[in-house]
């Protein structure tokens, strides 16, 4: 999947702005980006629903504006709401999906039964879609797009109005999809999903990409970002600080009577070598406490805004 | 093909699902021709010989037209619902999604208005296997130049619902009052006669009439009807086409 200097201007809002982006076969790539920031309008171009004001998308190498109807037979999208039709059931709704795809009529209930358990929708199985939850819904909008197990799978906020037992669930059945060689597309706001799902996440912000790589990566990048606390048996020593300033890598050292606090690059790096230095001078540790950046932190250094403060 | 199939039976499934809007239509069919149909017939007297059975074939063709009204709303709705974007995401192209419009579009006008026109002709006495077949098909022709027409307009509501729904109400009060659906052009005036060579539903009335044996003098020619109707059936269509590829897809997501 790869756009190349993809916009999109919607009367004088530019939604996107000559957005580069790529997506690699078989990975959960997750674009994480505040309300506005673009991330919709991408994935509405991608599955042809919308057309850019210029630039090009191509999904498997396919045109999205050029071959649509070929985009949309190895494409499937969840949508941030769930569409349904009122009068419908789940299964019914499912079922109807599953033709316009060409599943396996042999195979067919088979799949939607075993999704619908998998989400916890087969007690609903007889409601109507109106009468439906906003989460059973959402629910819902996420088995259409497990049932079709499409070469490119798209979820806008799959878990939004969905409860955390729910979440868990689809992020599971999301991580299936990816196992069984879907490559995988997730817009959200939520740092918790994009960390337990990504396997490279796209910051986006006001339109444009700001960074992409795997979320060890983007945490490494944030210099300072770990922060290690120490707690020793005794006070710590001055002549300990010292020697900890001169192994590098820590960008600040805060002694407290027994406890040390250290903004670090990288902890994994920086902690052997703190207690090797210990040991030799005679300083012993009683524990050690690492936290790494989260994803709110990577947003911030990037962007110079608060991903919450944006919602 | 079969996808677009597909489509169009699950959306008929849908407009089957509730035949309560079926009965309702026939109902005040039945109840405009008894009360209007036999009060005007009386009025028109001798002026319009048999003005009961022209009446009810007018009748029929404001039934196809606000049938194709509801193809064109059910279009918004399907935009504002949130339906539209899904089937825009099926693996069929525009057109075959247009036409599985059009197929819902055929079947909803057919339902309606079949029942009524059997059930007239049969009264009437004018039953007859190649005239209600002709008749259908001018009739099925008629609504989808309508259908097209409506949802050509859909634009307009995806921009303001009131709008469009302004705009269909006008159209409405224009298309049928300024037509031969209750008079015929012969005995119309010299002002209100051009008017109302510009309605399509002028071109779709008179066919119908045509194929059902009124006396022609009343009448345009049919060859001009025809190719009339047939013409602004595909021409609506594809502007339909061009319009949900252009235009739909290039505004904001409801």
């Amino acid at each position: 999947m790869e756009t190349i200097s993809l916009s999109k201007r919607y009367g004088k809002t530019d939604a996107l702005r000559g957005l580069n982006f790529t997506v690699d076969e078989g990975e959960i790539m997750v674009i994480l980006g505040p309300n506005g920031s673009g991330k919709t309008t991408l994935l509405m171009i991608l599955c042809t629903i919308l057309k850019p004001t210029s630039g090009t998308a191509k999904v498997m190498g396919i045109d999205v504006v050029e071959e649509g109807t070929k985009v949309r037979e190895v494409m499937g999208i969840a949508f941030q709401e769930a569409r349904g039709f009122w009068r419908h059931k789940p299964s019914s709704i499912l079922r109807f999906h599953a033709s316009m795809f060409d599943i396996d009529p042999a195979k067919r209930q088979e799949l939607i039964e075993g999704t619908m358990k998998d989400l916890e929708l087969w007690e609903s199985r007889d409601k109507k879609f109106m009468h439906l939850s906003g989460g059973q819904a959402k629910r819902l909008e996420t088995a259409k797009v497990l049932v079709q197990r499409p070469k490119l799978a798209i979820f806008d906020e799959p878990t939004s109005q969905v409860d955390l037992r729910g979440k868990r669930k689809i992020w599971d059945k999301i991580r299936e999809l990816r196992d069984h060689g879907s490559t995988v597309i997730v817009a959200t706001n939520e740092v918790r999903e994009a960390e337990y799902l990504a396997d490279r996440v796209t910051i986006l912000h006001q339109g444009q990409l700001v960074v992409r790589d795997s979320i060890p990566k983007l945490k490494d990048a944030i210099a300072g970002g770990d922060v290690v606390e120490v707690g020793f048996e005794d006070p710590v020593a001055d002549k300990l600080v010292e020697e900890l300033k001169t192994l590098g890598g820590a960008l600040s050292l805060s002694p407290d009577g027994n406890e040390l606090r250290a903004k670090v690059s990288r902890a994994e790096d920086w902690v052997p070598k703190m207690t090797s230095a210990s040991y030799n001078l005679g300083a012993k540790i009683s524990s050690i406490k690492i936290t790494e950046p989260s994803l709110d932190d990577v947003f911030l250094h990037f962007t110079g805004k608060a991903l919450v403060d944006q919602l | 093909m079969n996808r677009v199939l597909n489509l169009a039976a699950f959306n008929i499934r849908v407009l089957l699902s509730d035949p309560t809007w079926f009965f309702l239509s026939w109902a005040l069919f039945a109840l405009q021709l008894a009360v209007y149909g036999s009060l005007m017939s009386k009025l028109v007297g001798s002026n319009l010989p048999n003005y009961f059975f022209f009446y009810s074939i007018g009748l029929m063709i404001i039934v196809v037209f606000e049938s194709a009204e509801d193809v064109g709303r059910h279009f918004v709705e399907n935009a504002h619902e949130g339906e539209l974007p899904y089937f825009l995401t099926l693996p069929i192209s525009r057109s075959g999604f247009l036409v599985s419009q059009a197929m819902y579009g055929v079947a909803n006008t057919l339902l309606k208005v079949a029942p009524p026109l059997l059930a007239v002709l049969f009264v009437s006495g004018n039953l007859t296997v190649p005239g209600a077949l002709f008749a259908l098909l001018a009739l099925f022709l008629l609504g989808l130049g309508i259908t097209g027409i409506m949802v050509s307009l859909s634009f307009i509501a995806f921009k303001a619902v009131d709008i469009y729904l302004a705009v269909l109400a006008g159209l409405s009060a224009l298309l049928v009052r300024f037509s031969t659906v209750f008079y015929p052009l012969a005995v119309m005036p010299n002002y209100y006669s051009p008017i109302s060579v510009l309605s399509p539903l002028t071109y779709g009335a008179d066919l119908t009439r045509w194929f059902l044996g009124f006396d022609p003098k009343y009448l345009l020619n049919p060859v001009l009807a025809a190719v009339v109707v047939t013409a602004i059936a595909v021409s609506t269509l594809s502007l339909s086409a061009r319009i949900v590829d252009k235009i739909i897809e290039g505004v904001k997501v409801a």
